[in-house]
């Protein structure tokens, strides 16, 4: 079973792209990503700007000894935080595709709540810089810094 | 190559840690090959991973997992000391999304070692290992494990497994 993306499919997601921009509701967009869900993503507005958080849960464990998140979770949210800052914040009728992403882990990611915001630094017309990073306790101690690249 | 004992020991001991533990196990990947230096992984295609819900694609976040795990467990079969290897970057070009309903094949590699890091490779493929849908390269620290106390791990270790430990976090969960 292979799935096209038809026009109607395509109009339904921007309809509901556009609800959730008229409602000031990312996790809309948020919920609309079966992967966001199987990591525990979510995202709210907070001062005109998208804040990502990521609840602890047993599932996100990598190391279970320390206990620590897993380095791949941390990734994956980030990535996820990117596109979904794209898609929330620019108007785009496509999901944006992911060319390459780049993760830098500057302290282990402990078995609590951790947050995330973006900056689009650069949106082109076929491509879109957006970096990300990801903290617990304090934003000004990150644990990681992501950048990566979208084709629209 | 003549006999390893000490990958003989660690392969079940990786193989455990990688699929029945946290995140390795709600993706259920499995481990096909574990060598000095070098992981096999795979990873069944499952809908509930999907990035693109247009298309049916599974997220970038699954292959930075898949590859993150695989390249962190072959720079776990070089060390020879007790110490850990924590990432310090990794870095991903995709070169096609993946095809949905289709198992994702991955392999890392560890291509030099120096005294401090563990440089690796990582490949993902589906049909055609010649034709990727991601490659990777991630570096990883050497550090020393000594002040990394195992009995309290094991202990802690072994209070999960038991059924009245298990029993008392899915109470606490119940309360919710």
């Amino acid at each position: 079973m292979s799935k096209q993306t038809s026009d109607h499919q395509l109009e339904d997601w921007q309809t509901s792209i556009d609800a959730a921009r008229l409602e000031k509701c990312p996790q809309s967009v948020m919920e609309m990503i079966p992967y966001a869900s199987f990591i525990g993503a979510e995202a709210k507005l907070e001062n005109d700007r998208l804040l990502y958080w990521l609840d602890k849960r047993p599932s996100n464990i990598g190391n279970p000894s320390l206990p620590a998140l897993h380095g791949g979770v941390i990734g994956g949210f980030l990535e996820l935080a990117a596109a979904v800052e794209i898609i929330y914040s620019l108007d785009i009728a496509a999901v944006p595709k992911v060319v390459d992403f780049s993760l830098d882990y500057l302290r282990a990611g402990r078995y609590k709540t951790t947050y995330a915001k973006c900056h689009i630094l650069r949106q082109g017309k076929k491509l879109i810089n957006v970096t990300a990073s990801a903290w617990q306790d304090d934003e000004n101690i990150p644990i990681a810094t992501a950048r990566c690249h979208f084709l629209i | 190559m003549a006999f390893d004992m000490t990958m003989a020991l660690f392969r079940p001991a990786l193989k455990y840690a990688m699929e029945k533990n946290g995140h390795g196990k709600t993706l259920g990947l499995q481990m096909t090959e574990i060598n000095r230096g070098e992981i096999n992984l795979v990873f069944p295609y499952r809908e509930d991973v999907v990035g693109n819900p247009l298309t049916g694609v599974v997220h970038g976040g699954v292959i930075v997992s898949l590859l993150d795990t695989a390249c962190g467990s072959a720079a776990m079969t070089v060390l020879n000391t007790p110490a850990v290897a924590p990432t310090m970057d990794l870095r991903l070009d995709y070169m096609h999304p993946a095809e949905p309903n289709k198992p994702i094949y991955v392999e890392a590699k560890v291509y030099r070692q120096t005294s401090n890091v563990i440089f690796c490779r990582g490949l993902a493929w589906q049909e055609d290992k010649e034709n990727p849908i991601a490659h990777c390269v991630a570096n990883f620290m050497k550090v020393d494990s000594k002040s990394i106390n195992f009995s309290a791990i094991a202990v802690t270790q072994l209070r999960r497994l038991m059924p009245w430990g298990r029993r008392a976090s899915s109470d606490k969960a119940g309360d919710k």
